[in-house]
């Protein structure tokens, strides 16, 4: 962590998206199922994020050698608690490819051998990106430390109850915080700025909504240094 | 199906799935989440093994019922019986 902070020049930006359509969606696929098969709201958010990651190639990969390299694929490092202390990020490679029902097995399955201490090599390969999401834990945002050579990482929040603004009404809608922490030497503002919006279209559009649907997250982007 | 039937399958998923928990010792009106450090999948996995225990899917919308373990056993002992 302090080599993170003394070596790579952070900056931070933030956007709350409203995740109605997204929980709509997910309550009305998880009401026939058995528990065995549900989807959790995490798996929305880190599949809408591996796949924006495909799409914005300077947050996603590594700094070595006084250079960037960026990744072809997106192997999306995981920040899972172990319980009685202790934090590690195993790795869902190639976690971009395949729909949200696949990543929702994997993820199950990873977080599983992580708390059971039975991890494989493969869980442990370098990541291109972590995410850490500690919604569970109810805070509404939180500010990430880069995990060198990474290059960015992402952080969810609870999704919570706000009051929203949509088309000059004023209503009430589920909505996440997702921050960025990124490297300035590898990408800018505008580069994380279109990484997070890329996130919240894609949380805007659950894979069962018509792709033309009009988008309904925040565009409020705010920067710190 | 007894109360008794119940809490035994209830502290079964809770081995199975947080197993360096001591059930037993866990406050019966604790909040599962907040309280003693469950995540949304830690409680996936739990509902998950008391289907496949009980045979009682527990849908979304009853998830705040089984805040507590308290509310988790009067719930599922409610929803056995009316299974009968």
């Amino acid at each position: 962590m302090a080599r993170s902070k003394r070596e790579i020049p952070h900056y931070y930006l933030s956007l709350d998206v409203d995740l109605g359509p997204a929980l709509a969606w997910l309550a009305e696929t998880n009401l026939d199922r058995p528990p065995a098969t549900r989807l959790l709201p995490a798996a929305l958010l880190l599949h809408a994020t591996a796949r924006a990651a495909v799409e914005n190639p300077d947050l996603n990969g590594h700094w070595s050698e006084d250079r960037y390299h960026p990744a072809v694929g997106v192997d999306l490092g995981v920040a899972v608690a172990l319980r009685g202390g202790g934090l590690m990020a195993p790795v869902l490679d190639d976690a971009h490819l395949g729909d949200v029902e696949a990543f929702m097995g994997r993820l199950r399955a990873l977080v599983g051998r992580a708390r059971s201490n039975a991890l494989r090599s493969s869980d442990l390969g370098p990541p291109s990106l972590t995410v850490t999401n500690l919604g569970d834990q109810g805070v509404d945002a939180l500010w990430p430390v880069i995990y060198p050579p990474q290059v960015a990482m992402v952080g969810f929040g609870r999704i919570r109850e706000r009051p929203w603004a949509i088309d000059g009404m004023l209503c009430v809608r589920p909505v996440v915080s997702i921050t960025l922490a990124a490297d300035h030497r590898a990408s800018d503002g505008h580069a994380g700025a279109r990484f997070l919006s890329g996130i919240a279209r894609l949380l805007g559009r659950p894979p069962a909504e018509d792709p033309t649907a009009p988008l309904r997250h925040s565009t409020r982007t705010r920067m710190t240094t | 199906m007894t109360r008794e039937t119940v809490l035994e399958a209830v502290q079964r998923a809770f081995a199975d799935v947080a197993p360096e928990l001591d059930v037993r010792s866990i406050d019966p009106n604790a909040e599962l989440i907040e309280g003693i450090d469950l995540d949304s999948m830690d409680f996936l996995n739990i509902v998950t093994a008391l289907d496949q225990l009980l045979g009682v899917e527990v849908p979304e919308r009853d998830y705040p019922r089984l805040h507590s373990l308290q509310g988790m056993v009067d719930y599922l002992t409610k929803r056995c019986n009316e299974a009968r």
